[in-house]
């Protein structure tokens, strides 16, 4: 049902072309595969939120099971999925969630207010020239994972 | 080495309107100053109705007075022309005084700019004199006509309940009828009487039943012993009589039926009138003309005569979006990234064919996760792995694959050699 409302990306190119194309607005990019229960969840908020936050903000989902992609599921260090990467005019946004990884967000958002709060907290942080910024979740509300170092 | 800044008290500034604690800086700072010459501007205008009446007085009928009042910014306090039978009297008098031309030299010093614009805010002694004996001479003329009925009627337009309202219908009674007559029909009249809700339920007769019914309620209240309302029976009062509409009193009552009946509203409804239709006639437009507010142009200090049309109307959202982009704060994340792209994006649609390909190994702005240092190094690092799993991939399909053979000694090599060569 979200694949419906939101953009399902496949190839690099694509994935450019939105990253090069949003301008002024923070992009989203949920890392994950559609059948994936957690991931499901994590879609199910984001194609609730989209209508909310499309004035600053665009949403797309990555398939990170096709092969063109895999140089990104590289390049960002994404080993735990769904994994929901935030970018502001073609540059990253971290966010301090207080998890071991402050480049992404790891696992789905637990209600929709989260999502928007966190989008919101990320323009107004990337509007201010910030390009790190504190999640506003509580951290009950943040799913916890162990970080693995090169397999270690 | 830096002064530690002093702990100054948190002041409200009344031009800007917010809480700071600059101290005396707040008054040179630009954003202040700006709003206020704005500020300024808009009392000045003000100012200057009021110079107008100062050359030209004129009566103050007293239906307008309470409309006629001006609120001082510099003594904060709002100058109501009740009881004055000259317009802006009150706030004439005002502009003159010792104690508003202290408030003016407080508010300047507080807030800037230089005190020669002193003399713009308030009125000098001599121009009140002027308009004192320019308002002798109108007053003489007019005196015995209107003093009488102002004083009665400005005490029924104030009030609103019972108890006055029948002291002063004695008086009305007295009223010559041309101000009956000169009072518009549907000007908004004071309610004489509370409002009950036995007027709304009772709907035999139109309009009159209404105040039948009402004045039954309210009969210990009215004076119905007073000579007027005399020939009321109390209960089916027929349509002869209408008092409680009108705030003058039934010495004539066919008129005030035909002025009533214009101005009644359908049955149910209480106390309501209608506006009459000049004030809307303007050629300034309307909501639904589409016209700009009046509050819009009062800033500009134009007359609100301008009609936008709809291509006019269009062109102003235009003009806003390159506005808001250039509102942008210039030190957003990834700003000078953003302006060239859009350019590039204008010249695209222009059909300039920009080279839109992009390099297939362009990567977007990425700090990694296990790395410290620029992202500029984190990218290189990147690069860096993928050239080298490029190089193991290459190298290994390179080489031959290699077949796996029995081991052959060397005397069966030289008997196989000799024996094929032989």
């Amino acid at each position: 049902m979200s694949s419906l409302l939101l953009k399902t990306l496949t190839k690099k190119e694509e994935i450019d072309r939105i990253i090069r194309d949003t301008i002024d607005e923070v992009l989203v990019l949920r890392f994950g595969r559609c059948t994936d229960t957690v991931c499901l969840q994590h879609d199910d908020i984001l194609a609730k939120s989209v209508t909310d936050v499309s004035k600053f903000a665009k949403v797309a989902l990555v398939d990170v099971d096709s092969e063109d992609v895999q140089v990104y599921v590289k390049y960002f260090d994404i080993t735990w999925f769904p994994s929901t990467v935030f970018f502001f005019n073609a540059h990253h946004m971290k966010l301090d969630s207080g998890t071991a990884d402050h480049t992404k967000w790891v696992g789905a958002f637990h209600i929709k207010q989260d999502f928007i709060d966190v989008v919101e907290v990320i323009y107004r942080g990337a509007m201010k020239g910030k390009m790190i910024v504190q999640c506003p979740v509580p951290p009950e509300r943040i799913p916890k994972y162990n970080l693995l170092y090169k397999d270690v | 080495m830096k002064k530690p800044s002093k702990k100054r008290e948190i002041e409200y500034c009344k031009v800007c309107r917010l809480h700071h604690d600059h101290g005396s800086r707040h008054k040179y700072f630009p954003r202040h100053k700006d709003l206020l010459s704005t500020f300024l501007d808009r009392f000045r205008t003000k100012i200057a109705d009021v110079r107008f009446f100062l050359k030209n007085p004129s009566v103050l009928r007293p239906q307008e007075q309470s409309q006629n009042r001006v609120w001082c910014v510099f003594c904060d306090e709002d100058i109501v022309e009740l009881g004055s039978s000259f317009a802006c009297s009150k706030a004439i008098n005002h502009f003159a005084s010792s104690d508003h031309l202290k408030n003016i030299k407080q508010f300047l010093s507080k807030n800037g700019p230089a005190m020669d614009c002193i003399d713009d805010f308030r009125i000098s002694e001599a121009g009140v004199a002027k308009w004192e004996k320019k308002c002798q001479s109108l007053g003489n003329e007019d005196a015995s006509s209107f003093k009488g009925s102002c004083g009665q009627l400005s005490g029924t337009s104030n009030d609103i309940h019972n108890n006055l309202a029948f002291k002063t219908m004695d008086k009305i009674e007295n009223v010559p009828a041309q101000l009956i007559n000169s009072h518009h029909s549907s000007d908004v009249l004071p309610l004489q009487y509370n409002t009950n809700k036995y007027q709304i339920s009772h709907s035999e007769l139109p309009g009159v039943a209404h105040y039948g019914s009402y004045l039954n309620m309210d009969s210990s209240h009215l004076p119905l012993h007073t000579d007027p309302p005399s020939n009321l029976p109390g209960n089916g009062f027929g349509k002869h009589v209408i008092p409680s509409r009108s705030k003058d009193y039934p010495s004539n009552q066919d008129q005030e039926r035909k002025q009533i009946k214009g101005s009644y509203s359908s049955p149910g409804e209480v106390g309501m009138t209608s506006i009459s239709s000049s004030h809307s006639n303007d050629a300034c437009g309307n909501v639904h003309s589409g016209a700009p507010p009046p509050w819009l142009d009062a800033n500009d200090g134009n007359s609100s005569n301008v009609q936008l049309n709809q291509s006019d109307m269009s062109s102003s959202f235009q003009a806003k979006i390159p506005g808001k982009t250039r509102k942008l704060n210039p030190n957003r994340v990834g700003a000078a990234w953003a302006e060239k792209r859009k350019i590039e994006i204008e010249m695209e649609k222009r059909g300039q064919t920009m080279n839109s390909k992009v390099d297939a190994d362009w990567l977007p702005n990425f700090g990694r996760v296990w790395q410290s240092g620029t992202r500029k190094e984190s990218r290189k690092e990147f690069e860096k792995e993928k050239r080298k799993l490029v190089k193991t991939e290459s190298i290994s399909t390179e080489s031959e694959p290699v077949k796996i053979q029995p081991y052959i000694s060397k005397r069966a090599r030289r008997e196989t050699g000799e024996n094929g060569s032989g």
